[in-house]
């Protein structure tokens, strides 16, 4: 899967550490999320897609 | 939210640098246990149980060392409870090789008991801090070692039947299983980016 995390981020300069703190999971999660090593579970999506405030399927495509 | 911090990407000197400065220690730490236990074993299977007891150390310190380098406060006490697991496992492992220089078997014995009914909480606290990626990872340490562990058991088993090779105490094969887990969380942990 792919996503649109990093892009996401960078556009409101955030690091990877606030977001982590903002989803309640480790830095190294959302390293791996961004990197797609991770998919995410449907409820972190949905964590995700509230955080950045955008729809799931904006955020996360197939491959 | 504040200014923009990715996870650095260490320079080829600077990751060189830190390969040196590692190798070094695990010289020093290796040749300090050797140091240590020389003459203190007589069998291949204590032997291993060290090995994987030093190896348990050093993961233990290496994560303490990047928790005080680069703290993080999500999930809340994670960090610290994979050192106080990988520590109380070395314990574990060190204890029934030269406790009894001590202690009575019994007394030893006791202590083990104690030992792990301690890491076995310390490990359920641990699954019940982290997220959901590292549970991930712990699951598929565990299914991927019982698959190598199943597998080359029953090989093991079939040989002993036949009587092709000698009997393994069960004290060296808990050492192997140690050795097959440690590989396999490598592998779990490598995939998703960890290291």
């Amino acid at each position: 899967m792919n996503n649109r995390l990093k892009v996401l981020r960078a556009e409101r300069d955030w690091s990877q550490a606030d977001l982590a703190h903002a989803l309640g999971v480790s830095r190294q999660t959302v390293n791996a999320l961004e990197t797609g090593r991770y998919d995410p579970s449907l409820p972190l999506a949905f964590k995700i897609a509230r955080v950045f405030g955008q729809p799931i399927e904006a955020i996360f495509t197939e491959d | 939210m504040n200014a923009s911090v990715d996870t650095p990407r260490p320079s080829l000197l600077r990751k060189a640098a830190v390969f040196v400065l590692l190798a070094g220690l695990g010289g020093a730490f290796g040749y300090g246990v050797a140091t240590l236990t020389d003459g203190a074993m007589s069998r291949w299977e204590d032997e291993l149980a060290v090995v994987m007891a030093a190896a348990m150390i050093g993961v233990g310190l290496i994560t303490a060392f990047m928790i005080a380098r680069r703290p993080a406060d999500v999930p809340r006490g994670c960090g610290v409870l994979q050192v106080v697991v990988m520590l109380l496992a070395a314990a574990m492992f060190l204890l029934p090789v030269f406790g009894s220089a001590w202690a009575t078997p019994n007394v030893v014995f006791g202590a083990v008991l104690l030992l792990v009914v301690v890491q076995s909480g310390a490990n359920l606290m641990l699954w019940r801090t982290a997220d959901e990626m590292l549970r991930r990872v712990m699951l598929e340490t565990s299914a991927l070692a019982f698959w190598a562990v199943q597998l080359g058991l029953f090989v093991y088993a079939a040989a002993e039947r036949l009587g092709l090779v000698g009997t393994i105490t069960g004290w060296g094969l808990i050492g192997l299983l140690m050795g097959i887990y440690f590989i396999a969380s490598i592998i779990a942990a490598a995939r998703r980016g960890l290291h």
